[in-house]
């Protein structure tokens, strides 16, 4: 009897405060909408936590977090099937785009601000609209060693020919030195060269739109990613050349990307292929390093140089996300003048806003001398099953001697792609 | 009556729970697995039914192929060595000794630390050029390459001792708590007969080991053939796929559009777990009637 009125009273004690407690939360302070930010780009991390404290200090109805992982392009995947999708993500990929995974942001205000040049990046080829806004210009080209060059009297290079001239100089003049340092365990730096080099002539050939609806759509005909004498042929017999020649450091497959920032602040090596982003740990590690930027040099017979420049720090809205006007609010904040400002100079790296003035680092001249003397290239679209992990893998495997011939080697690729981009559809 | 029956059934009443759960987390996902391996899943559009083709392209796909090879290599590697070193490590510290509980600790403490540090850890021991070795050896006046890990064959050796140095210590825990519940008797006995220390081993202590033996084999075979970890640290799979595990290439498959193919290769790797396993059990099953 006892224990039947004890059960009882907890009963009505429980049943009494639970509305009261319920009733208070909702009479209280109206808990914060979260904003979740996914992003893959590791060096903006320390940078946006910061700015995203500010944020939430200034908006206190809206909560933004965010989320970092590595392998970012990967691990979206994930996030859009089991359905644990991000409001915002860096990671835009055009398979995305086609199952209608973001929000159209063609209307937002931000864009008269923005580059013309960039906001074309930005633009979807098949619809014609804006899923994605970028926040910055990014190159990529070869930095290298301003002392080495200087001492043995060596200019950039804009033909294979020089550019091989040039690392046989600097392994003659230079034992001890790498002449090109490649760092094949973080396989998407490989994965790089060949959307500089090897893309890089249907880049030139067909124009920026031209060349992005080629690799859109596998226009093979225009790709002629499996001919001989086609971009992935002469790529591959290049890498070859530079391997054979050993002008290539001989841990090529297991250096990381680390390493071969170190290599390069630390003067171990005379010249890397990297992106304006790789610029400010090589600083970092070594303030005095007197660095150079050159365009990448032609790699067929009849080509041009060429250097990227494409549109970096990219965001867009998942078309999932509950809190869509939030998540504006936040990309406004974050495309404030003062921001980008902050932001650029923080990365090192030019502004798409035509209203940002930043000073973002001592390359400018070069820079702007290699994007006038080359023709300027965007990153390629590649279909979400063949990452530049994926390609990197694939030279690391050219390096290690598996393909015969470089025609073995296109032949390859592009069933490797057109396997990828039919698995997509 | 009526409780008399209650009481009886109850065990069954209690296993409810534990059987929803092995429903949830076991047999639904693997009903579904099956019906996603029939499809072309992308991940994100519709699926369409394809039948079995994931499966006949599977055997097709040379990329698939050689990851059962690195993965089957790994394992005839991993397995045996592990079992050796662990009994070996258990015979040499159940002896008494000073300092025996130290070296139980170190030997084990490898274990403990996630596969995926201790790769990263052992790459940067191994690592050519600027690796701790290379330096030590450099130093040393050896001239070497340093490249155990630019090799497939090399690096595949690699990782199967960094395996075999992780986990011998889980083994040899096993063997150790074996070893514990024989009788002092047996070898008194053993020894009266006049047994020598080999003879004891053979006809005492390893018969009586059976049961842990069979604990080890199981698990050092399943966790050999689903190694991922410790070579997504150490090689990533590379140089290109050389050492590239299934269910690296299951992950990486997911990750490339292949959904519903690399759920087919996940079954399939599941049945090649299988195979060894239920062999093993099949033998040791033998042996314990023999012993």
């Amino acid at each position: 009897m006892k224990r039947t009125v004890t059960l009882l009273m907890c009963f009505v004690i429980f049943g009494v405060s639970f509305p009261l407690f319920a009733g208070g939360q909702k009479e209280g302070k109206k808990a914060p909408v979260t904003v979740t930010f996914f992003t893959g780009k590791s060096e903006t991390v320390d940078w946006m936590d910061k700015l995203i404290a500010d944020f939430n200090k200034k908006y206190p109805g809206i909560k933004v977090t965010q989320e970092f992982q590595k392998d970012a392009s990967s691990v979206i995947k994930v996030k859009f099937a089991s359905g644990d999708i991000p409001d915002i993500t860096t990671v835009v990929n055009q398979d995305y785009i086609d199952q209608g995974m973001y929000m159209d942001l063609s209307n937002e205000s931000w864009w008269s601000r923005i580059l013309p040049s960039i906001k074309d990046l930005c633009t979807d080829i098949k619809s014609g609209k804006q899923y994605k806004v970028a926040t910055n210009v990014t190159t990529a080209g070869i930095f290298y060693n301003k002392e080495v060059f200087n001492k043995l009297g060596l200019k950039e290079a804009l033909t294979w020919k020089d550019f091989v001239g040039n690392l046989e100089t600097i392994k003659k003049a230079n034992p001890g030195m790498v002449p090109m340092f490649l760092a094949g365990k973080d396989s998407w730096t490989l994965g790089h060269l060949i959307e500089f080099l090897a893309h890089g002539i249907i880049k030139q050939e067909y124009g920026i739109m031209g060349s992005r609806k080629a690799f859109i759509y596998n226009q093979q005909d225009k790709l002629k990613f499996a001919q001989a004498g086609g971009p992935m042929d002469i790529f591959a017999g290049r890498i070859m050349e530079l391997k054979a020649k050993g002008l290539i450091n001989s841990d090529s497959l297991t250096a990381t990307y680390d390493d071969q920032k170190t290599a390069l602040a630390t003067g171990k090596t005379a010249l890397i292929s990297q992106g304006m982003w790789a610029f400010r740990d090589i600083m970092k590690i070594n303030p005095d390093a007197e660095i150079g930027f050159s365009p990448f040099p032609a790699i067929a017979d009849g080509t041009k140089p060429v250097v990227i420049s494409a549109e970096d720090s990219a965001y867009a809205i998942t078309s999932a996300s509950k809190h869509k006007k939030e998540a504006v609010i936040f990309l406004n904040y974050l495309f404030q003048p003062d921001n980008q400002k902050s932001y650029s100079e923080f990365l090192k790296m030019p502004s798409a806003f035509t209203d940002v003035n930043a000073d973002w680092g001592p390359l400018k001249d070069d820079v702007k001398k290699a994007l006038s003397i080359a023709v300027n290239i965007p990153f390629t679209e590649t279909p979400s099953g063949f990452s530049g992990d994926d390609a990197g893998r694939m030279v690391q495997q050219l390096i290690a001697g598996k393909y015969a011939t470089s025609l073995d080697f296109a032949k390859a690729y592009a069933d490797t792609w057109n396997k990828a981009w039919n698995a997509a559809k | 009556m009526k409780q008399k029956k209650l009481r009886n059934n109850l065990h069954k009443v209690m296993a409810v729970p534990a059987f929803i759960l092995f429903f949830i987390f076991f047999i639904y996902p693997l009903f579904q697995s099956i019906g996603l391996s029939l499809t072309n899943w992308n991940g994100f559009s519709k699926a369409t039914f394809i039948g079995i083709r994931n499966f006949i392209t599977f055997f097709s796909d040379s990329r698939a192929l050689n990851d059962i090879k690195v993965t089957v290599l790994f394992a005839l590697g991993s397995a045996p060595l592990l079992n050796i070193f662990g009994l070996v490590y258990a015979l040499l510290l159940d002896k008494e000794f000073k300092g025996k509980s130290l070296v139980r600790v170190i030997v084990y403490l490898p274990a403990v630390i996630s596969p995926l540090i201790m790769g990263y850890l052992w790459y940067f021991i191994l690592q050519p050029q600027r690796g701790v070795l290379f330096t030590v050896l450099s130093h040393a006046g050896w001239v070497i390459s340093g490249n155990w890990l630019g090799k497939s064959g090399p690096a595949l050796v690699v990782l199967i001792l960094v395996n075999v140095w992780q986990f011998v210590g889980m083994t040899m825990i096993i063997y150790l708590a074996g070893l514990q519940t024989i009788s002092p008797e047996m070898y008194e006995a053993s020894d009266m007969e006049g047994a020598g220390y080999w003879t004891t081993l053979r006809y005492v202590t390893l018969p009586l080991l059976l049961p842990s033996i069979k604990i080890n084999v199981i698990t050092n075979i399943i966790g050999s053939l689903s190694v991922f970890e410790i070579i997504i640290a150490l090689t990533d799979g590379g140089p290109g796929y050389a050492t590239e595990s299934l269910s690296i290439y299951i992950l990486r498959m997911v990750h490339g559009s292949f959904t519903g193919y690399s759920t087919a290769v996940a079954l399939i790797l599941f049945f090649i777990i299988l195979i060894p396993v239920f062999i093993s059990l099949k033998v040791m099953k033998r042996m314990e009637y023999e012993a």
